[in-house]
């Protein structure tokens, strides 16, 4: 971490709450990675394994999983800091806290292509044809956006995936505007991994 | 926070875009290149003093109270403009704030940064105890607390719909005196108007030299006197200030002068006029003179043929410019908060040219684009972040034929009145079920609200859907649709007025409007009349047919949609209605439950 993290860690206290959010599978894992790489704290609890899936990790925390029951007691610790919030769940973070999303957005076949391995691997199963549940996917999407755009607490970056793999350059150097935040983006920029994309698109395809 | 917004009443979202395809409008078009611009959903009904009441509250009618620019008393049936209201008190009757929802200029004014708003409708009388720079807009009366007519001084006999006719007496060759009627003030035999004598000397047929008071004023035909001073005086300790323009429309046989209506002179109010009075003083002595009435461009005054297209053109360019040297002057000063300034000149050019001289409703739009132009010139040199909003409170249609809509009321059966009653005045309300005051407002006779209400709590719901049918289902001759949409009341409106609005709101089909008779509870002969009026175009239909526009210095497409309860959020950042805020899970409906299992089953839930 270089100096200028340091000194912006020390007056985390006043800084936003960083969210990525997003679609499960939409790549939050890896933009989780790349801000860790790039010199910020991440709030995770690791219990969520790396596997076949996610073999770089999940970079999650257990207990956001209640923010729709009110458990919200964890964020007054979290200024400053990185946490992973799915986009189903952004509406139930608490509206006292300023807030600064990541949120990625990856084509939705490719996404539900990710999520169809994913549930394989898990054992789960799923009822919902591929058309359906991409309607509804679009339709979340749709909501979501209008409703970012009117909080007043909360600013949103959207970063595309298959952009940010391809060229991560120009959304490194966006990000830590975005944030504004001195990230060591040379490190970042070694986070995509295009071989991991390229063989896991063409086994889910 | 740093905010400018410059309110275009009226700026019409298909004229822009048809315009911006030629490239006609290369200022405003820039915004919708960065994707600035949106459509904007306006408030029903689409009433200039509604409108941007609900823009600045971020509330619809039943938030702030203003419902149409005719309201009427209940208990009377006697119908009273809507921002205008007056209350008795100790020392007479007294002008009241026509509502009290807090607006995004308190609401910035609490937040600790100064506010400004300038021509806004519905803010006069000002209210001083709030900490907001007010120059009021629509609704500011006249000298005489009516919301203003002019004078025309002519050596004719002639008689004009609702303009003041003086006679001009002949006082010896080319010489002509009158006297020009000015406030009234009460008196032991009723009312007594203040007179102000005054002469006229015709120099030629192009020249006439007015004395007025201890002022002469050389009037050259065809051309708008400067602002004007008067004084009336009331007796010893009376004087009453006014201000005005005269204008010489014929020197050649029958002399014409035509005088503004008197307005309020910002230096000598009789009411609290602005907010803060040295505010409006300080404009007026650093920027010079500038009219004060609600509605200065004077359309009576053209419909009524005292002044020609020309002249009324020309007077719209001067009130123009000189709002735009005010906003000039405080832009220079304006380092931080919420700077807004209304500019109305386009809407009534279309009110009086949309249906005929298209050309000159194009030559607004460019020259409001020139203006725009301007401002991003300026703007572009302040350093830090800052919000530039250009908006409008709807847009214009075709106001083609006018729907008497009481007498509507009357051959269905819902309305009956007493032998020769030609108003509300002549109902007989022991049979009435309901009747229509204001622009797009129909009440039932409700039984406990009314004076003489007949209409049972368990009739209201059946009378309502019965009415609203038959009027969908009411065709033109030509088969055409009158109106486009009726609304009812709890399903429009939300927010402690509710039950104070009208019980139907009825938003006419484009080129539909209600005639002027209906808005003050008149019922004349016929149901549909062509109007042949100079005022062929309008906006009072259905909030669907007239949408106005909003430009923003930054990217609006992921709204999904603006409405104007967005306006106070994107203004400063706060919303002061949060009704239009929906979760998402409230949006996507019944796909949510299908979402949660599938999010379960990939361990996020």
């Amino acid at each position: 971490m270089n100096f200028f993290a340091r000194a912006h860690r020390k007056n985390a206290g006043n800084q936003p709450i960083i969210i990525v959010s997003g679609l499960p599978r939409s790549g939050t894992s890896m933009m989780m990675r790349m801000l860790a790489e790039g010199g910020l704290s991440i709030v995770t609890d690791e219990i969520r394994r790396p596997d076949d899936d996610n073999p770089n990790g999940y970079f999650e925390l257990e207990v956001v999983r209640q923010l729709k029951e009110g458990n919200v007691t964890w964020l007054k610790d979290a200024n400053g800091k990185v946490v992973k919030v799915i986009s189903s769940l952004l509406e139930y973070l608490p509206p006292e806290h300023q807030y600064k999303i990541i949120f990625m957005e990856r084509d939705s076949r490719e996404t539900l292509a990710s999520q169809k391995k994913m549930l394989d691997h898990r054992g789960e199963t799923y009822r919902m044809s591929d058309e359906e549940m991409e309607q509804q996917f679009l339709r979340h999407l749709a909501a979501i956006k209008p409703w970012l755009v009117r909080q007043p607490n909360m600013e949103v970056l959207y970063v595309k995936y298959n952009v940010l793999l391809a060229e991560p350059g120009p959304s490194c150097a966006q990000i830590a505007e975005f944030l504004n935040f001195p990230l060591d983006q040379a490190r970042m920029l070694a986070v995509p991994d295009k071989q991991l994309y390229r063989n896991r698109s063409m086994q889910e395809n | 926070m740093k905010t400018l917004i410059l309110g275009f009443d009226s700026f019409d979202p298909a004229v822009f875009e048809e315009m911006a395809g030629r490239s006609q409008l290369p200022n405003l078009e820039k915004f919708n290149q960065q994707g600035g611009y949106s459509k904007l959903e306006v408030c029903s009904p689409p009433q200039t003093e509604v409108s941007w009441t609900s823009i600045a509250t971020g509330a619809d009618p039943g938030g702030h109270g203003i419902f149409d620019f005719v309201h009427r008393d209940p208990a009377t049936y006697v119908p009273y403009v809507s921002i205008l209201p007056t209350r008795r008190s100790a020392v007479g009757e007294q002008f009241v704030p026509p509502y009290t929802a807090v607006t995004l200029f308190e609401a910035a004014a609490d937040m600790g940064y100064p506010a400004t708003a300038l021509w806004w409708p519905a803010m006069f009388p000002a209210r001083p105890a709030l900490p907001v720079n007010t120059l009021p807009g629509l609704g500011t009366p006249d000298i005489r607390g009516k919301l203003g007519v002019g004078t025309l001084l002519t050596s004719d006999d002639v008689v004009l719909k609702k303009t003041t006719v003086v006679k001009l007496s002949a006082a010896g060759r080319d010489r002509f005196t009158a006297l020009l009627p000015g406030p009234q003030t009460k008196g032991r035999e009723g009312p007594q108007t203040i007179n102000l004598p005054l002469s006229l000397d015709v120099i030629d047929q192009r020249l006439a030299r007015l004395t007025i008071g201890s002022q002469q004023l050389d009037l050259k035909l065809g051309e708008w006197s400067d602002i004007v001073e008067l004084r009336f005086k009331g007796g010893l300790l009376l004087n009453v200030h006014a201000i005005t323009r005269f204008i010489a429309t014929c020197l050649d046989g029958a002399i014409r002068v035509y005088v503004l209506p008197l307005q309020i002179h910002p230096l000598h109010s009789p009411w609290h006029y602005a907010s803060s009075g040295s505010f409006s003083k300080k404009i007026w002595k650093d920027v010079g003179p500038y009219l004060t009435l609600g509605w200065p461009q004077d359309t009576t005054g053209l419909e009524d043929g005292c002044i020609n297209d020309d002249q009324f053109l020309g007077l719209c360019q001067s009130i123009f410019d000189q709002r735009i040297r005010i906003l000039y002057y405080l832009m220079d000063d304006f380092d931080e908060g919420v700077l807004a300034s209304i500019f109305d000149d386009l809407d009534r050019v279309q009110h009086m040219f949309f249906h005929a001289r298209m050309d000159i409703v194009q030559e607004w739009y460019q020259r409001l684009d020139r203006f725009v132009g301007d401002i991003r010139t300026r703007v572009d040199g302040w350093t830090g972040k800052y919000r530039l909003l250009i908006l409008s409170d709807h847009g214009f249609s075709d106001f083609r034929k006018k729907v008497h809509l009481n007498r509507w009321l009357r051959d269905n059966g819902y309305l009956h009145l007493q032998n020769g009653g030609t108003d509300l005045s002549g109902v007989d309300w022991s049979q009435t079920r309901a009747y229509a005051v204001g622009l797009n407002s129909i009440y039932l006779n409700v039984a406990g609200r009314e004076g003489q209400g007949i209409v049972s709590a368990d009739q209201v719901e059946p009378l309502l859907a019965e009415i609203k049918t038959k009027l969908l289902d009411w065709k033109d001759g030509s088969q055409a649709s009158i109106m486009q949409k009726i609304r009812l009341k709890h399903e429009t409106y939300s927010g402690p007025y509710t039950r104070f609005g009208p019980d139907l709101v009825v938003g006419y089909a484009p080129g539909y409007r209600a005639s002027s008779e209906t808005g003050l509870g008149k019922i004349p002969a016929t149901v549909l009349e062509t109007n042949t009026d100079h005022w062929g175009a309008d906006h009072c239909m259905d909030s669907e047919v007239v949408p106005g526009v909003i430009f923003a210095n930054r990217d609006l497409r992921d709204f999904g949609g603006i409405s104007f309860r967005d306006i106070p959020f994107l203004a400063i950042g706060k919303h002061l209605d949060q009704s239009n805020v929906k979760p998402p899970s409230q949006m996507v409906g019944e796909g949510q439950k299908d979402l949660e299992e599938r999010l379960k089953g990939l361990g996020y839930l």
